[in-house]
């Protein structure tokens, strides 16, 4: 399964040109309304819930990635920290969501911290949080598709999710993220 | 003109939601039984309309009167039945009836990975858009008015 | 066109891939949660079923139609309306038994399997088994008894994906207690 994207590169190629048409977003929300329960049903708590979303979202993201990158045509993989973060921001939110990402910001006293910040994401549309699981936030798994973006696009961060103006995510980036970003910078 | 109350009913006749807003008097009995009471009731005119009916019956049953207040009813194929109860100058509201179930239930309940079908809804977002679409209907009206 | 929507930003439509790609992590760890194909399989017919009880509301509510009136109804509704309201596609409904109580539904574009090939050793997996889920469950709220299954599938090398259907019985409404 994990192959899913590579093996079949002729196939890949040929839905690519095309594009692929979208999906009620129903069936969409019925399908992740599903993952949720299943995985519900799997773990004990909430970290373990969001846990689970967040290993089935990098999943998504890493396959994503790939078809990313060949589809926006002449499309370089980016070396700058701000413009991978502009890229997901905009270009990459605005092919798989439909819209770009409300707001990014960086963190006051972070250099490594930057926060996503989207008021209602489409897998928290519908979710009303019962209040026995008050922090539960299913935004977990696009955090994971998130970090396998980064992480496969060779920006190694973590991607937490917080219920914060909205949903936010937090990317803490890699020391070596930074570092590299200062040298680039300094050339 | 005012709204009482609003019952949800799944087809095995489990009362899924209820809420009232100008309900001044109480049925003096509990609230499963009042339930009970309703589906039944429900249950029965259904076939005795189908039964009844000089015609085949395409709508069924709509709504019915007494001296003190009028019942609605909608039920969608799948055997969701919406009751509402108002007074008696609100016209036919299936269609508000119908709009509850497709822009209240099915964006907030059916598609809410959290809730059980089946099961009462206890969904927030559920109760206060319910509340919200109740209360913005142009007969739910002023306390004066009522 | 579809894609100008999407650039758009249509809010009642989700990117494909993202779609397909979300599909295809359940898959994957089903396979992982699971010991056997089999066990895949009814998995995920239990959460097509899960979602087919809901769909069915969904679609009811946007469709308005009334109830069908005959396995032929059902069968244009599934495909013409259905289908194409939440795949985007519109399989051909064909191979009638003289009964008129089984038909096919042919798919030659299935959106679950794009960029998808089973991987080795999983002969027994039914990838898409959650259509069959979907359309029992959907079909039980309005009374249907049916019997949904794959008899072709190009994931593996048929030339095009069958789904069968078979009209079983009738269900009656349930009868309040202490009545009959």
């Amino acid at each position: 399964m994990a192959s899913m994207g590579k093996q079949k590169s002729s196939s890949l190629d040929k839905s690519l040109s095309k594009g692929k048409p979208e999906v009620n977003a129903a069936t969409y929300a019925l399908l992740f309304s599903e993952i949720v329960q299943y995985c519900q049903n799997r773990v004990y708590t909430v970290p373990e819930l969001q846990n689970k979303l967040a290993e089935m979202g990098q999943h998504v993201g890493s396959h994503l990635l790939d078809v990313l990158f060949l589809r926006e045509k002449g499309f370089k993989r980016e070396i700058k920290l701000l413009s991978m973060l502009i890229f997901i921001k905009s270009n990459f939110w605005k092919t798989v969501f439909g819209k770009e990402a409300e707001k990014l910001e960086q963190a006051n006293d972070d250099e490594r911290t930057y926060f996503i910040i989207e008021k209602e994401p489409l897998v928290n549309k519908y979710i009303s949080v019962p209040k026995d699981k008050g922090s539960l936030n299913c935004a977990a798994f696009t955090a994971g598709m998130l970090e396998a973006v980064l992480n496969g696009a060779n920006f190694p961060a973590k991607v937490t999710v917080h219920w914060h103006k909205g949903t936010c995510f937090m990317i803490k980036f890699d020391e070596s993220v930074i570092a590299r970003d200062k040298m680039i910078d300094s050339r | 003109m005012t709204v009482y109350d609003f019952y949800l009913f799944d087809r095995n006749g489990n009362c899924l939601y209820y809420a009232e807003w100008n309900r001044r008097k109480q049925p003096g009995i509990s609230k499963e039984e009042e339930f009970k009471l309703m589906y039944g009731m429900i249950f029965s005119i259904k076939s005795f309309i189908n039964r009844i009916s000089p015609k085949d019956v395409h709508d069924g049953f709509l709504n019915f009167k007494t001296s003190k207040y009028k019942l609605h009813f909608y039920e969608t194929p799948s055997g969701l039945k919406f009751i509402m109860n108002t007074d008696l100058n609100v016209g036919n509201i299936r269609d508000v009836l119908q709009q509850i179930f497709s822009s209240i239930y099915v964006e907030y309940v059916v598609k809410n990975p959290l809730t059980e079908l089946g099961e009462p809804v206890t969904s927030e977002l559920f109760r206060s858009k319910l509340d919200e679409f109740v209360k913005g209907l142009p007969f739910f009206g002023t306390r004066a008015s009522s | 066109m579809s894609r100008q929507t999407a650039r758009g930003g249509d809010p009642r439509k989700v990117n494909g891939e993202l779609f397909t790609l979300t599909y295809g992590a359940l898959v994957a760890q089903l396979m992982k949660d699971y010991e056997n194909d089999e066990e895949v399989n009814k998995q995920l017919e239990k959460m097509g079923y899960n979602i087919g009880v809901r769909i069915i509301e969904d679609f009811l509510a946007r469709a308005n139609s009334t109830r069908c009136n005959d396995f032929r109804d059902v069968a244009e509704q599934i495909s013409k309306v259905a289908f194409k309201m939440y795949l985007g596609v519109t399989p051909v409904v064909s191979n009638w038994s003289p009964a008129a109580d089984e038909f096919s539904l042919l798919l030659e574009n299935n959106p679950l399997t794009d960029f998808v090939e089973l991987p080795e050793g999983h002969d027994a997996l039914i990838y898409s088994n959650i259509l069959c889920g979907v359309l029992k469950g959907a079909l039980e709220m309005i009374q249907m008894d049916v019997d949904v299954k794959f008899v072709q599938d190009q994931l593996k090398g048929d030339n095009i994906t069958e789904i069968r259907l078979k009209f079983i019985k009738r269900l009656e409404d349930a009868v309040p207690v202490g009545e009959d």
